[in-house]
């Protein structure tokens, strides 16, 4: 029997390609995709040949297992309390949350209510960082000393520049994903954040531009890249890179370097054609696993929640000028 | 590196090599036909020469330098760091001012073509106003005399002696540091008597508002590279380390001795060395009268901006530089 799944709300594009990586899964099935934008509900669901549905409660109403949610970011917590409410499992889109409060909560409610939730963490799932991690954790190269990560990207625009539906900026977009995949290899939490944040690329109320600083408990340190600093005319959408410097040699991860680099003179630029994975749908086909199954899921809530702590961290850390201590 | 520039400019020669190990002074001189000593005052007071290349261990830089001066040369050259302390760098430019030498602290960067030609785009507005910047440098561990490297107290570690050449370029290009925030290996707890590897991520914000990331390592075994890049408001400049940056051919021969040590000195594939471009620049200023490109100041602030780097390094939080 399929896990059947729903979507509430398709504001972040991912939740198009998560429609798509539903849609591909042997084990899955999408039911019916619900949004407070009515339009997008219909146009969606045409697109992804499945229902649209009248509203979230109808959707959470159906016969369903388990939820996506691909909202604006400060919207996830409401949406996460109806679904848990309704006893489905969740896959909520990152960053999990824009307080620490609202991730906490959700946290709390699922746990409550007994349901599985999921931070969209589809980074974890990349060939190419599962064969890093398996390097580190076998000891080949030898204990990790720093680590050098990017999360750069053209600016989305939209709501992910309206502080009051993405709690932030480019720091809070980007900081999440690289975060996760450092607390993964190292198996550690950040206890210190620096950040230099800075508006100047687009002029504007909303953070572009960050790098931060992390110190991890166990000593390891590390930056982070966080900027939306990729030209409108750069050939892709942007990169996650790692450089995890070792005892004997330092590892190296480009993420999204599988791409045919295409010059048409159709379109009038150079543009990359990615022929890697689709980490996307490794990312669907594991939590389908894990909720056909029963399990716990490959990434929980709480890491979200580690994530999102340490982005807002940085913006403290910005604006008093000061590392922030979280541990 | 810098004899054998030295040797093949026509306005030059190298008249006398010193070194504490004669050994060593003779191997080189014998190269460029020059003299060797072991002694930096017996050199000065036989050959009187119209220009001193200090390239002794930084923490030498000082005596050195002050004893050149003394001699009243036409010029002197002190290889990057300028000094190992503010107070060295100090010392060094009064001696240089007080007998009226030209100094010219040899920051190489400002004569590697891709660096020439990032600062010119930038400057020229090619990707706009400037936002943030980042640029990475280093690979192996380098081996040199006594393992000096390995030495935080003598070399300031992969900050003061690889990064400054980062540090230098960005204030050439952005101009000044507001403040720096720096992680490091040698800054760990306990500190090692001798590392064997260095890695230093440094953040810093410039006066003008820019934000910068200088990556520097001595743990890479993959071997030496560099990259930059520089995001404006109205593009992005890049520096790819995939292309064939050094040399232009690709040469991969076993050698007959196996890996050796030494210390990684990047090539160019251009016509004419960076490092021969630098020198060959002092040597025709010293000539033509006309003011170097590299003032001693610049010296003392690459050095300014490597030592606040290792302070906050160590204490942990963001240290100011105005």
């Amino acid at each position: 029997m399929a896990v059947k799944i729903g979507i509430m709300s398709m504001a972040h594009m991912h939740a198009y390609s998560y429609a798509g990586a539903i849609n591909s899964i042997a084990n899955a099935e999408l039911v019916g995709i619900a949004d407070h934008d009515a339009e997008r509900a219909a146009s969606s669901a045409e697109q992804f040949k499945t229902r649209a549905m009248g509203g979230y409660a109808e959707l959470l109403a159906m016969d369903i297992d388990a939820v996506v949610i691909g909202s604006e970011n400060s919207r996830h917590r409401e949406l996460c309390e109806m679904a848990a409410s309704a006893g489905k499992h969740i896959l909520c889109e990152k960053p999990l949350a824009t307080t620490i409060a609202d991730g906490e909560a959700m946290v709390a409610c699922c746990r409550e209510k007994g349901v599985h939730l999921m931070t969209a963490f589809p980074c974890r799932f990349s060939p190419a960082m599962t064969r890093l991690k398996a390097c580190v954790d076998d000891g080949s190269a030898g204990a990790v000393l720093a680590i050098r990560g990017t999360n750069r990207g053209r600016c989305p625009f939209g709501w992910f520049v309206d502080r009051d539906l993405s709690g932030g900026g480019a720091v809070i977009d980007h900081t999440v994903h690289v975060t996760d995949l450092m607390r993964w290899l190292l198996r550690d939490e950040v206890a210190e954040v620096h950040a230099e944040v800075s508006n100047r690329m687009f002029g504007r109320e909303f953070d572009d531009t960050g790098f931060l600083s992390l110190g991890f408990s166990k000593g390891v340190f590390a930056t982070l890249d966080a900027s939306w600093s990729r030209p409108r005319s750069f050939p892709t959408w942007g990169d996650v890179t790692l450089s995890v410097v070792c005892e004997r040699g330092t590892l190296t991860l480009d993420m999204f370097a599988q791409n045919l680099v295409v010059y048409s003179d159709r379109t009038g630029g150079v543009s990359w054609v990615p022929w890697g994975s689709n980490i996307d749908q490794l990312m669907l086909q594991a939590f389908v696993n894990s909720v056909e199954r029963g399990e716990e899921p490959p990434v929980t809530g709480e890491d979200g929640l580690r994530a999102t702590e340490v982005a807002l961290a940085a913006y403290r850390s910005a604006e008093t000028g000061v590392a922030v201590r979280l541990r | 590196m810098h004899a054998g520039c030295y040797a093949r400019m026509p306005a030059a020669t190298v008249v006398g090599v010193m070194d504490h190990d004669l050994e060593a002074a003779r191997r080189l001189g014998g190269t460029v036909n020059a003299k060797a000593f072991e002694s930096a005052a017996a050199m000065l007071d036989e050959l009187r020469p119209d220009l001193v290349d200090v390239c002794v261990p930084t923490p030498w830089h000082a005596e050195y330098v002050c004893a050149a001066a003394a001699a009243k040369p036409r010029g002197i050259v002190v290889e990057k760091p300028m000094g190992r302390t503010i107070a060295d760098c100090d010392r060094i430019i009064e001696a240089c001012s007080a007998q009226g030498v030209p100094l010219f602290p040899a920051h190489v960067l400002r004569f590697f073509p891709e660096f020439v030609a990032a600062h010119a785009q930038v400057t020229a507005g090619a990707i706009g106003d400037v936002v943030c910047v980042r640029t990475r440098r280093g690979g192996p561990f380098p081996r040199a005399w006594c393992n000096w490297y390995g030495k935080p107290e003598l070399s300031g570690g992969v900050i003061l002696d690889l990064i400054i050449h980062d540090f230098d370029w960005l204030r050439w290009t952005f101009g000044d540091v507001d403040r720096v925030f720096a992680r490091a290996l040698t800054a760990r707890q306990p500190p090692p008597d001798e590392v064997t590897k260095d890695y230093a991520l440094v953040t810093l914000r410039f006066v003008s508002g820019v934000i910068g990331h200088v990556e520097g390592t001595w743990a890479d075994p993959a071997g030496f590279k560099v990259t930059f890049e520089v995001a404006g408001t109205d593009g992005l400049l890049e520096y790819n380390c995939n292309q064939p940056t050094s040399p232009a051919y690709v040469a991969a021969l076993e050698r007959a001795e196996g890996a050796g040590p030494g210390v990684a000195v990047p090539e160019s594939p251009t016509a004419e060395n960076p490092y021969y471009l630098e020198l060959a620049h002092f040597v025709e200023c010293l000539t033509t009268g006309a003011k170097p490109a590299i003032t001693p100041q610049d010296g003392r602030e690459a050095v300014r901006i490597a030592l606040a780097a290792i302070e906050s390094s160590a204490t942990g939080s963001p240290v100011s530089l105005r």
